[in-house]
């Protein structure tokens, strides 16, 4: 049916498979960090004493949570700017 | 693609130098100059950013370590960081934490300054033997050094980027008012993430070197236990 080149269907899937990553990447850690920001809200208003123990637990773990968006937004950069399976067929 | 990669400037005995690098002077200049004027006119502006740096890394450590210490790397790498990550809101520059090699020297550095200061205080022998305490822990325990410096990497080049490709992005779709408040959250991320750098630093650190309190108050509480029973 169609004839495209291998580098032209390697782009589509490049691009197809980082939209979805990025979108996948995105809304996960956004969920789970909604959840640790509800938690620790519900403690401040129960314990407003410990909210500086509190925050300080809270920013650490959000940098954790926040660090697999990160790997994963690599990923994409990689594969959209500097495409290793790209180099096999343009080399 | 300009955004990521680092454009060489100018070349200085055949050794590439790229914008990374200048930005890295500039702040440098910065820094030191901000620190010479500060100590000479305003000390009190100082003391207050030193007490910030040791409550920030005393809120992390166990309660007995004398955090003055550790206080030059670790301050050192907060105001460093502070001003790196925003470095990119200063016309002709670029952050030098959105270049993959500054954070990952920054870690190999927090790398090597964790069983540093773990053998200084324990001993060579003494350090290894709380690594691997029960010995089928440490290969997990090498694993799990490697990654730490790993995610300390990629977890700021990526946020220091991000917020500095947005900004990008936006500027080369509306070049007006639009991009300010980005670059103002692009700040705000900044900051923060020297802060948590900052603070898992001290952390890494306060695990290597922590363990032997904990020993000695095993030791003290079975001494308390013995001779009761």
């Amino acid at each position: 049916m169609w004839q495209l080149d291998s580098g032209t269907i390697i782009t589509v899937i490049t691009i197809l498979a980082s939209s979805i990553g990025i979108v996948l990447g995105c809304v996960v850690p956004a969920f789970v960090e909604g959840k640790a920001v509800v938690k620790a809200l519900e403690g401040i208003a129960r314990q407003p004493d410990a909210a500086n123990d509190l925050r300080t637990t809270l920013l650490i773990s959000m940098a954790l949570l926040e660090s697999t968006a990160i790997y994963s937004l690599l990923v994409i950069l990689v594969l959209l700017f500097a495409n290793p399976l790209l180099d096999r067929f343009f080399g | 693609m300009e955004g990521i990669s680092a454009q060489v400037v100018f070349t200085l005995f055949g050794l590439p130098i790229t914008d990374t690098v200048v930005s890295t002077w500039v702040m440098m200049a910065i820094l030191i100059l901000a620190a010479i004027l500060m100590r000479k006119f305003k000390p009190e502006a100082a003391e207050w950013i030193i007490e910030m740096i040791n409550g920030i890394v005393g809120s992390v450590m166990p309660e007995d370590t004398r955090v003055v210490k550790y206080l030059p790397l670790l301050g050192t790498l907060a105001l460093f960081l502070t001003l790196g990550n925003i470095f990119s809101i200063f016309p002709l520059m670029v952050s030098p934490t959105a270049n993959i090699n500054t954070p990952l020297a920054i870690s190999l550095v927090i790398f090597f300054a964790v069983h540093f200061y773990g053998i200084k205080e324990k001993g060579f022998i003494g350090y290894f033997k709380d690594l691997a305490s029960p010995i089928f822990i440490f290969p997990l325990e090498i694993v799990s050094q490697v990654s730490r410096t790993l995610s300390l990497t990629l977890r700021l080049f990526g946020n220091v980027l991000s917020t500095d490709l947005v900004v990008i992005i936006v500027f080369s779709l509306i070049p007006f008012i639009l991009p300010i408040p980005l670059a103002v959250l692009g700040m705000l991320t900044g900051v923060l993430q020297a802060y948590i750098f900052t603070v898992l630093a001290s952390l890494y650190i306060a695990s290597a070197v922590e363990i032997e309190t904990v020993e000695e108050e095993r030791r003290a509480l079975k001494q308390e236990v013995r001779p009761s029973s």
